[in-house]
C-alpha cells in the first residue's frame, strides 16, 4: 500500500498546494474516462512544466504508485481510466502554444492544448494541423497522440502519427528524452511512432513538435443522399474506384440524420436512407475535375439529391451536423456506447448490415456515423443505463460487433484505442508471440511498468516469455507489463 | 560469403534461429540498392529475402498492397499499375519492398507523399531467435496495440527480416509534369514552393529548380502558370522523373535530414546537392568520406539533425541517439544472441 499522504505533500512541495487533488469528489470525477469503465484514482495532479511532469513521475515512483496521464478525458477506450494506486496526471493546464514556425512547417505546442485551439491559432498563416478528432473542440493534442486520434479529414491526410515530428517524453525513470527530431528523419528507432498511440503506457508527453500542412486553396463539400444503406456504400466504393481520394468522405445512417437535424439545422434531408458527407480539396481546377468525378459515381448508384455548399458558411453548417452528432443522440438516450472497428472498404455493407442485426436482436437502438472512406465505422449504441439488463446486452452486442468486425478481416480499433474496454480482444487478431513482442516494446520503455500499467495489452502478455525462450537469451532487463486481471477495481 | 536464401517465411525462421543458437552474425539482404547505409558490419553470412517475392493481396478498392518482403519494387509497380495505383515510393526497380522499409528511404516526393513510415500498416518480422510476429492490420487505418512496424522501418535489419507488408498506395495521377526553371538555389527554391500551390516535388539544386506536378490535367496547367509567374521563362518535361540522390554522380552521398530553414547554412559551401524544398532532406555528394563529410555533419549537428551516408562509405555518423537504454533493451529483446548485423545500427547496435 502507497503511502498517499507522503505522496501527496512531496507533490504539493513541488508543484504547489493548489494543482493536488485528493477530496472524495476530485478522486470520483477523475475515476473514468468517456468510456463505460469507472476505476479509482488515489492522487490528482496538475503539472505546468515538464519539470512538474518529472516530479510526477519521480514521486510515483518513489512511492509505488501507477502514473496514468489524462488529457481532456475524452478516451472512449478507458485509457484513462486509473486503477488501483493510480496518480492521474492531468496535463490540462499545459495549454500553451510555445512557436508557430511555418518556415519549418511546425508548431511546438504543449500537451494540455485543445486541438481546436491550435487551429484557431494557425488562421491566416496559410498552415493547418490536419488531424480532426469530432472531440477537437475540447480533445487535447496530447490526448490525441495517447491514442492515435483521427478524424474525418485523416482519409487522405493520414492520422495524428504522420503529424507529429517530434515530443518530449518524460519516462518512467524520470529522464525526459526528445523522441523524433524538427527535421524530417531522427537518429535511432522510430520511438516516436511508439509513443504515438500507445495510449500513455509508455511515458508522459509533455511537448509536442506537430506537422503543419499548407492549407488547400479550394475546398468543394457535398451532401448526398439515396434511398439504400447498399446504394450509399457502393458510392463510397465507386468513388474510390474513380481515383479520387476525397479529403473527407462520411456516411450517416438514417437514425442520426434525424437526430442531428433536430438538433443543428443543417439541412440534412431526414427521409433518406443514408447520406455521404464528401470533402474534396486542392487546386481549383482539380477540385472542379474531382467534384464531376464523384457526381458521376453517385448518379451510378441512384443517388437521391446533390447539395454542393455555395459557402463557407454552408459548409460549416453541414459539418455542424457530421460534428455533432455524438451531442444530438443524447434525445435518443442517456447514456450511449460508441463503438470504433475498420474493416476493409468491400465489406461496409456487408458489416453494418450484421451490425444493425446484432443490435435488433438486442432489442438496442443503434446509429451510424463514420469515417466511410478509410472503413472506420462507429455504431453508436443508445440505451438508458436504469433499464434492468441493458448493460449486459450493451455488453453482449459489442463484444458480437467487434467479433463481425475482425471475421471480416478488421481493425479492433481505428481511432478510439484499446486502452481497457478492448483489451481482452486483443487476442482475436495477434498471436501469443505477437502480444508478447509487444509486450517488449512496452517494456523497453518502462522496465517497472509504472506508465499506465494494465491498458491495452490483454493479461498474460508478457514480454518475459518472449526472450526467456529464445537461445541463450537473458531476461534481465526485460520488464514485466501485464497487471492483475482487470475487472479488479474497476466497474461498468 | 554464404549466402542463405530462404523460399518461405519457415525457412527464414529456421535460419535465424540456428545462427541464433550457434551465434553466428547474420546480415539480412534484399535488392543491395541501398546497402551501403549503416555502419561497417562484419558478418558471417547474409541471409537474402529475394526469394520471397509473392504478391498476397491487392485489390485497388482497398488501397492496400499486401506483398512478402522480397518483391522487387519493378514488380510491385507493374502489379500497381494494372490497378491504376502506386506505391510513392521512388527507389530502384531492384529494390526489394522489405529493403526499402528498412532504410526508410526518403522518395524525392516526399512533401506529398509523406515518409515511407506512414504508408506501412502492416508488417511480419522473423526475429533474431527466429520467432515471426505481426503488427498492424490491413486496413488503411488502425490503432491496435504497439507499432512494431514503426520499429522496423528504418531498423536496418537490426531486429529482424521483414518477411511480409501491407502497405498503403494510391491512384496514379491522371497527368504527370517536371517543370524545370533557370535559376538555382535554396532562395529560389523557396520562391517557387510558397508560389505553387501542392506540388508534389520542389527539388533545388545549386543550378536549377526541378518541380513535379501531379493530378488532373487542368490541375497541373494551373499549376505550372504559377511556377512561370514566380520564376519567368520555365521548361517543361512532361513524363520525366523528378530524380532523387541516383541523379548526383559523385562516390559518396550523404543524406542530411534537418529542419527545412536550417539547409542554408548546411549546404554553405557545397557544390554538388539536391534539396527537397518543405521538407528538410538533402542529399550532398563528396568525393569520399573524409573531411568535407566531418565538416558537413558538424554543421548538420549545430541544427540537431543528422546526416547518414547512403551511397559509399561514411555510415551513420554519431549523431547522439535519444533514449539509447531503450533501444538497447529492444535489440535485447528482439535480437536476443545479437546476431544481426552488429554495430550496423545508431548507437552501436
Amino acid at each position: 500500500m502507497a503511502d498517499l499522504n507522503a505522496a501527496r505533500r512531496e507533490l504539493e512541495d513541488a508543484l504547489g498546494g493548489g494543482e493536488v487533488l485528493s477530496d472524495p469528489l476530485a478522486l470520483r470525477l477523475y475515476a473514468r474516462d468517456a468510456s463505460m469503465v469507472e476505476g479509482s484514482a488515489a492522487l490528482v495532479v496538475f503539472p505546468r512544466s515538464t519539470d512538474d511532469i518529472v516530479a510526477c513521475v519521480r514521486t510515483a515512483s518513489r512511492h509505488g504508485l501507477h502514473v496514468v496521464p489524462r488529457g481532456s478525458g475524452t478516451g472512449l477506450a478507458g485509457a484513462s481510466t486509473p486503477i488501483g494506486d493510480a496518480l492521474v496526471v492531468v496535463t490540462a493546464k499545459m495549454d500553451r502554444i510555445i512557436g508557430i514556425r511555418s518556415e519549418d512547417r511546425l508548431a511546438w505546442v504543449e500537451p494540455g492544448l485543445f486541438n481546436l485551439d491550435l487551429g484557431t491559432a494557425l488562421r491566416g498563416t496559410g498552415f493547418t494541423y490536419m488531424p480532426d478528432p469530432s472531440s477537437q473542440q475540447v480533445s487535447s493534442i496530447g490526448g490525441n497522440v495517447g491514442t492515435n486520434a483521427g478524424g474525418p479529414h485523416c482519409l487522405a491526410y493520414g492520422v495524428t502519427s504522420a503529424h507529429v515530428l517530434a515530443m518530449d517524453v518524460v519516462l518512467s525513470d524520470g529522464s525526459v528524452v526528445r523522441l523524433g527530431a524538427e527535421g524530417p528523419e531522427a537518429a535511432g528507432y522510430d520511438l516516436r511512432g511508439v509513443v504515438v498511440g500507445a495510449e500513455g503506457t509508455v511515458g508522459l508527453v509533455a511537448a509536442v513538435c506537430v506537422r503543419l500542412t499548407p492549407e488547400p486553396p479550394a475546398i468543394t463539400t457535398m451532401l448526398l443522399d439515396f434511398a439504400t444503406v447498399e446504394d450509399c456504400a457502393a458510392t463510397v466504393s465507386a468513388i474510390i474506384a474513380t481515383g479520387v481520394v476525397p479529403a473527407a468522405l462520411e456516411m450517416m445512417d438514417q437514425g442520426i440524420v434525424r437526430a442531428v437535424e433536430s438538433f443543428a439545422h443543417a439541412g440534412y434531408p431526414t427521409d433518406a436512407a443514408a447520406v455521404l458527407l464528401v470533402e474534396v480539396d486542392g487546386i481549383a481546377a482539380g477540385v472542379h475535375a474531382q467534384t464531376l468525378e464523384v457526381e458521376a459515381a453517385a448518379h451510378e448508384h441512384s443517388v437521391g439529391t446533390i447539395r454542393v455548399a455555395e459557402s463557407a458558411q454552408e459548409r460549416a453548417l453541414l459539418w455542424k451536423g457530421r460534428k455533432s452528432a455524438f451531442g444530438a443522440i443524447a434525445q435518443i438516450a442517456p447514456h450511449y456506447h460508441l463503438h470504433d472497428c475498420v474493416v476493409p472498404r468491400s465489406k461496409l455493407v456487408e458489416v453494418l448490415t450484421g451490425v444493425y442485426a446484432i443490435c435488433r436482436r438486442e432489442d438496442i437502438t443503434v446509429t451510424n456515423v463514420f469515417h466511410a472512406g478509410d472503413g472506420n465505422l462507429h455504431p453508436l449504441l443508445s440505451f438508458d443505463r436504469s433499464e434492468p439488463g441493458i448493460l449486459e446486452r450493451v455488453l453482449r452486442a459489442s463484444e458480437e460487433i467487434v467479433r463481425l468486425c475482425v471475421d471480416a478481416g478488421g481493425s479492433l480499433s481505428g481511432e478510439h484505442g484499446i486502452g481497457l474496454e478492448k483489451r481482452d480482444f486483443m487476442p482475436l487478431v495477434f498471436t501469443e508471440d505477437d502480444l508478447a513482442a509487444q509486450a517488449c516494446v512496452r517494456s523497453a520503455f518502462d522496465p517497472p511498468g509504472r506508465m499506465n500499467p494494465q491498458k491495452v495489452l490483454p493479461d498474460g502478455a508478457r514480454c518475459g516469455d518472449f526472450a526467456v525462450a529464445a537461445a541463450g537469451a537473458s531476461p534481465d532487463g526485460i520488464g514485466d507489463a501485464a497487471g492483475p486481471s482487470i475487472p479488479e477495481g474497476t466497474w461498468i | 560469403m554464404d549466402l542463405i536464401e530462404p523460399g518461405t517465411k519457415d525457412e527464414v525462421r529456421d535460419a535465424l534461429r540456428g545462427a541464433s543458437e550457434r551465434r553466428s552474425s547474420v546480415a539480412i539482404v534484399g535488392g543491395r540498392t541501398h546497402a551501403d547505409k549503416g555502419n561497417p558490419a562484419e558478418v558471417d553470412r547474409e541471409l537474402s529475402t529475394a526469394r520471397l517475392d509473392r504478391v498476397i493481396a491487392y485489390d485497388p478498392e482497398e488501397m492496400l498492397a499486401v506483398v512478402e518482403g522480397g518483391i522487387r519494387m519493378g514488380e510491385l509497380r507493374r502489379v500497381l499499375a494494372d490497378g491504376g495505383q502506386e506505391w510513392p515510393s521512388d527507389a530502384p526497380d531492384d529494390a526489394t519492398v522489405g529493403g526499402t522499409i528498412a532504410v526508410a528511404a526518403s522518395s524525392p516526393r516526399r512533401l506529398r507523399m509523406g515518409p515511407i513510415r506512414d504508408s506501412v500498416v502492416e508488417l511480419e518480422l522473423v526475429t533474431g531467435d527466429g520467432r515471426l510476429v505481426r503488427s498492424g492490420a490491413r486496413t488503411v487505418k488502425s490503432v491496435q496495440g504497439y507499432d512494431l512496424h514503426r520499429l522496423a522501418t528504418g531498423s536496418l535489419g537490426s531486429l529482424g527480416a521483414i518477411v511480409q507488408v501491407a502497405v498503403k498506395v494510391r491512384p496514379l495521377p491522371k497527368a504527370r509534369r517536371l517543370v524545370v526553371s533557370g535559376a538555382g538555389g535554396l532562395a529560389a527554391g523557396r520562391i517557387v514552393l510558397s508560389a505553387v500551390p501542392l506540388p508534389s516535388a520542389v527539388v533545388a539544386t545549386p543550378d536549377r529548380i526541378k518541380v513535379s506536378l501531379e493530378g488532373w490535367p487542368a490541375e497541373v496547367e494551373e499549376q505550372t502558370t504559377a511556377i512561370s509567374g514566380a520564376s519567368g521563362d520555365v521548361e517543361i518535361e512532361d513524363g520525366a522523373p523528378i530524380g532523387g540522390p541516383e541523379a548526383i554522380g559523385a562516390p559518396v552521398v550523404a543524406e542530411v535530414a534537418v529542419a527545412p530553414s536550417r539547409l542554408d547554412g548546411v549546404l554553405a559551401g557545397e557544390r554538388d546537392w539536391r534539396a527537397l524544398m518543405g521538407v528538410g532532406i538533402a542529399w550532398v555528394g563528396l568525393p569520399d568520406n573524409g573531411k568535407r563529410l566531418a565538416s558537413l555533419r558538424r554543421r548538420v549537428a549545430e541544427v540537431g539533425g543528422i546526416a547518414p551516408v547512403i551511397r559509399g562509405p561514411g555510415g551513420l555518423g554519431d549523431a547522439p541517439v535519444p533514449a539509447l537504454e531503450v533501444h538497447r533493451r529492444l535489440k535485447a529483446a528482439f535480437d536476443p544472441a545479437g546476431i544481426l548485423a552488429p554495430g550496423r545500427f545508431w548507437g552501436g547496435l
